[in-house]
Order: C-alpha cells, then structure tokens, then sequence
C-alpha cells in the first residue's frame, strides 16, 4: 500500500481516510520518506515540517477514533509554494532577504485548509520572489524536472517546487501563484494540473506579492478533480483581501459530470497554436479533437489585442514589483538573485505614463476575452508553446520564430493574468523525447466550474495525467 | 541608441526614481534597459485614447 501512497490523489487519500483503510500517519509517513529519500535530487522542498506534519497526523488519527467527522481534506498532507506565511515556519519568497522571516499567523487560504483537516508537509522551492518563469534560483538551486533529470531540465516557474513535488509523488498536492503563468508554466513542463482561479476568487491575503494586480493563487494537483476539491475549500470572501468577491462559492465536484456534449470550445489559433512547437501544436489539436468527438462544438477564434500583452503586462508587473522592493533594492541590492535584481531595477525606468498604458492594453485585453467567451463556454490553448527546456538553455525556437526562453515560456499564459479570466492546465501529451505537453483551458469569470468540467471531461477521456516520471 | 542611453542617463534617470545606484550597478542595466524601452515604446504606437484603463479589479 505504501510503495502506491505517495501517487495517490488527494480525492483518494481524503476517502480512504475517512473510511479509515489507511491511516493518517501511514500517508504522511509514506511522504515524509519519499522526500527523504529524493528530494536531495530534485530539490522541491526548502523546509520540511516532519514534526509538525506528523503531530498533525496523530491528531487527525485522533479525531478520527473519537468519531470526530472529518473535514473534506482530513489527514491529506499538501505543500505550499514558499510564499504562503505559516505560523510559526519561515516563509522566504524564495529569498535571501526574507531568509529568517517567520510569520506569526497563517494566510487565510493555508487556514483554510487547515480548518478542512490538510496537513502541510512543507514549504516549497520557487524563484526568488516569484519573478521568473524558468524555475531557476541562485540561492538554493534550481529544482530539478522530474521527467528528464538526468538532462536537467526547466521545472517552470515560479512555482517550481510545487510543480516538481507533485509531478514526482512528494506531495498529493501543492499551491502555487501565477503572476504570469507561474501555476500553469510549472504545471506544463512537469505534467500535472494547475488551475488559476478568476481574479478575486481566492484570496491573497498572506502570500507575499509579485504585482498585486496580477497575482493569482491557486491549487497544483494530478487531477482535475482534486484541483475542484482544494478550490472549495480556498473560494470565497476574505475581508483581508479587498479584491475577493463576494459571490457564492459554487460546488465545484457537481460541475465534474464528465459531459461535454455541447459544451462550446474556441480553439485559439492565431498567436497561440502558430507559436507553439509542432509537438505541442499536434498535442492540442488532438485534445480539441478528443472534445469534439465527445460532442463539444469546436470553433476557432482568436484574440487580436493579445499582440501588446508583452508590452503591457510588463509595464505593469514593473512598476507593481518595483513599489513593492523600493525599500530592499536600497538597502539590501547585493541579497538578490543578480537576475532578478536586473528586472526589479527595470521598473524605475516604466514611467507612470506607460504603467496606464498597460492598463489601457489590458482593458482592451479582458474585451476580448470576454468576446470571445461571449459565445463559447471554454477557450482551448497550449498552456507553454514548448516542452521544458533545459536549465541552461536561454534561447529557443517557437512556431513562429526565434524567441528568449523567459517570453517564449509566459507567452501563452500571461493574457489571462492580464485578463483576470480562469484557466487550467492540464497534460495533454508528450514529445518526441518523451517530455510533457499542457494545455489550457480558459473560461468566463468565476466560471471555475464549466473549466473544471471541461478539464475533467478531457481527462476521463485520456490517461496521461495519469503518466509518472521515471526516477533513477 | 548607446549614446542615448549611457551609464550617466541611467544614473540621471535612476536618481529621478528615487535609487542612488552605483557605476557598476547600472552597467549591465544598459542593454536592459533599452530593450524595455523599446518595448514600452510600442504602446506608444497604439490608439488608446478612447479606452478607459482598468482601475478596478473586483469583476464582481
């Protein structure tokens, strides 16, 4: 039971659990040793909270045999994306700086999960501050992809310890954040799921920024269906965060009927599959033909305004990161990864001017989405226009031409931070090479659960969410 | 483009931004630097005086 533990989905665990075949303790021991015994190669985790993870299992263990009823996710151990605050545990943002921070309260959705019985196993690797796509950290290395190791390969980032931890069985589920795909770049390259929520779905109250308007957090899971499970428990209001709606929070499990029969999809052509790799463009095309033989109607769409995201996004993700380092970039410039550093200092040259600019794009950016969705239920697209790269690869070649690593990895996901919109990734192949392809699926706001459902549908259909990375 | 964009600009356009940074911080800003701005300059180029920029996030 055991050897399977460690790839079992968080919906599983939570029900064997419940039902008492397996313990608690057993699960969180069964992770606590698969990270022991491979994490000094892949490197997802900077703190691991055995102590606390196991005194936490003894007390669900506890609460169980004093028929206590369990809370949706009790006994589940999950992982968070090291710029969640935990109490009592450092939160680092992947940092130098923030090295020695230790939080004295919980971010609401860590408590939130906390309250539904999750137990945290640990914190987890990212970019150093979340500013960065690739996965790469000068402080603490870079986490290794699962699926090619022994190449060295890009995780994605930021949310690379999250991407790696799930993929390679250190943890049923993480959180990750996604300021410009970095939930659903990691989710791409190391063939898992990640959804990122509508903006103001989930509150960010307690998880260290990157650019306010654009930051996004949200579950990295196996499955579809788990992704739905920790949305539930993370949804809704939060007064500590002034962007989260006041809407309902919706049961997303009911949405995953599996039922896409007139469900209408616009496969998004131009910009998104012309840029992707003939790899990757064949992946998609299948899985839009997948949907259609399940009955959804497949047209193809495209969003015109899409061209000046780059222009805007930056603009905008400039200025917010460089308000929020104005003080550290003065009195600390020589603790940042030099990397990052270089792009937080490129913030002092947008002028105010080009920051509203970026709004302006982004205005024009949300019409068409929302057009486009106007019509059709989903948005279909390559979630990364490539496979990872290797760790040290800096240029590459898309569908359409040359193109820097770091764009050509947020090229494709970065709009719907832009927008706001909810998308997931989910795998939908591999490469020649054996390495995984994503795709993402894009819906109206706060329309969480027709993704979802589009989503699920696409994996009951398929199996490679199911694939596990071979580990030497 | 070099000329315009040489150590003293930056450090000028820096200290405008509030940073005192060094020579040898600037330095390898430079080619950054005028990549951002080319990109920036692009928005430039759009007709955007008739749209309103996103102020308000909370969709709903």
């Amino acid at each position: 039971m055991s050897a399977e533990l460690p790839f079992a989905s968080v919906t599983e665990l939570a029900r064997m659990i419940a039902r008492k075949e397996v313990s608690p303790l057993e699960v969180v021991r069964a992770y606590l040793e698969r990270i022991a015994a491979r994490d000094a190669t892949l490197r997802a985790y900077i703190t691991v909270c055995e102590d606390s993870a196991l005194a936490g299992a003894r007390e669900a263990e506890s609460a169980l045999v004093a028929g206590r009823a369990p809370g949706a996710l009790h006994g589940v151990p999950i992982a968070l994306k090291d710029l969640y605050d935990t109490a009592g545990v450092a939160t680092t943002g992947g940092s130098k700086i923030l090295a020695d921070r230790v939080p004295d309260a919980d971010a609401t959705v860590v408590r939130r999960l906390r309250e539904a019985g999750a137990i945290v196993l640990g914190k987890l690797h990212m970019v150093e501050f979340a500013y960065g796509p690739e996965g790469l950290n000068a402080h603490h290395g870079a986490p290794r992809n699962p699926w090619d190791a022994a190449t060295e390969r890009m995780p994605g980032g930021s949310s690379s310890g999250s991407g790696v931890a799930v993929a390679a069985g250190l943890a049923p589920a993480a959180l990750g954040s996604d300021t410009g795909g970095s939930i659903r770049i990691p989710a791409s390259l190391c063939g898992i799921t990640g959804l990122k929520p509508t903006y103001g779905r989930v509150s960010r109250a307690g998880v260290l920024p990157l650019a306010w308007s654009m930051d996004h957090v949200g579950p990295m899971t196996r499955t579809v269906g788990d992704a739905a499970l920790l949305l539930r428990v993370m949804a809704g209001y939060d007064p500590a965060d002034a962007s989260t709606s006041v809407l309902p929070v919706p049961d997303y499990l009911a949405a995953l009927t599996g039922d896409v029969k007139g469900l209408r999809v616009g496969l998004l052509r131009a910009f998104f599959l012309e840029s992707a790799t003939p790899d990757v463009r064949a992946a998609v095309e299948r899985a839009a033909a997948a949907l259609q033989s399940a009955g959804a109607i497949v047209d193809e769409v495209a969003l015109p305004a899409v061209a000046h995201v780059a222009a805007g996004a930056y603009a905008v993700v400039a200025s917010e990161a460089l308000a929020y380092h104005t003080a550290w970039l003065t009195s600390r410039p020589g603790d940042y990864d030099p990397e990052v550093r270089t792009r937080l200092q490129l913030g002092a040259f947008v002028t105010g001017a080009h920051y509203v600019k970026g709004q302006q794009v982004r205005a024009l950016v949300r019409r068409d989405v929302d057009a486009a969705l106007a019509r059709r239920d989903v948005l279909l697209a390559p979630a990364t226009p490539l496979t990872a790269p290797r760790l040290d690869e800096r240029q590459t070649t898309l569908g359409d031409g040359a193109s820097d690593v770091r764009s050509a990895l947020i090229r494709l996901t970065r709009p719907f931070n832009f927008s706001g919109h909810p998308a997931c990734a989910v795998p939908c192949g591999f490469s020649a090479d054996g390495l995984p392809i994503g795709m993402q699926l894009v819906g109206r706001p706060f329309d969480e659960a027709t993704v979802l459902r589009a989503a699920d549908a696409y994996q009951r259909l398929t199996d490679w969410h199911t694939r596990r990375p071979v580990l030497a | 483009m070099d000329e315009v964009f040489d150590v003293e600009t930056l450090r000028r356009a820096a200290r405008v931004a509030g940073f005192a940074w060094t020579d040898a911080e600037l330095q390898p800003l430079r080619r950054a630097v005028e990549a951002s701005l080319r990109l920036l300059a692009t928005l430039d180029a759009l007709p955007l005086d008739a749209i309103e920029p996103t102020t308000q996030y909370r969709i709903l």
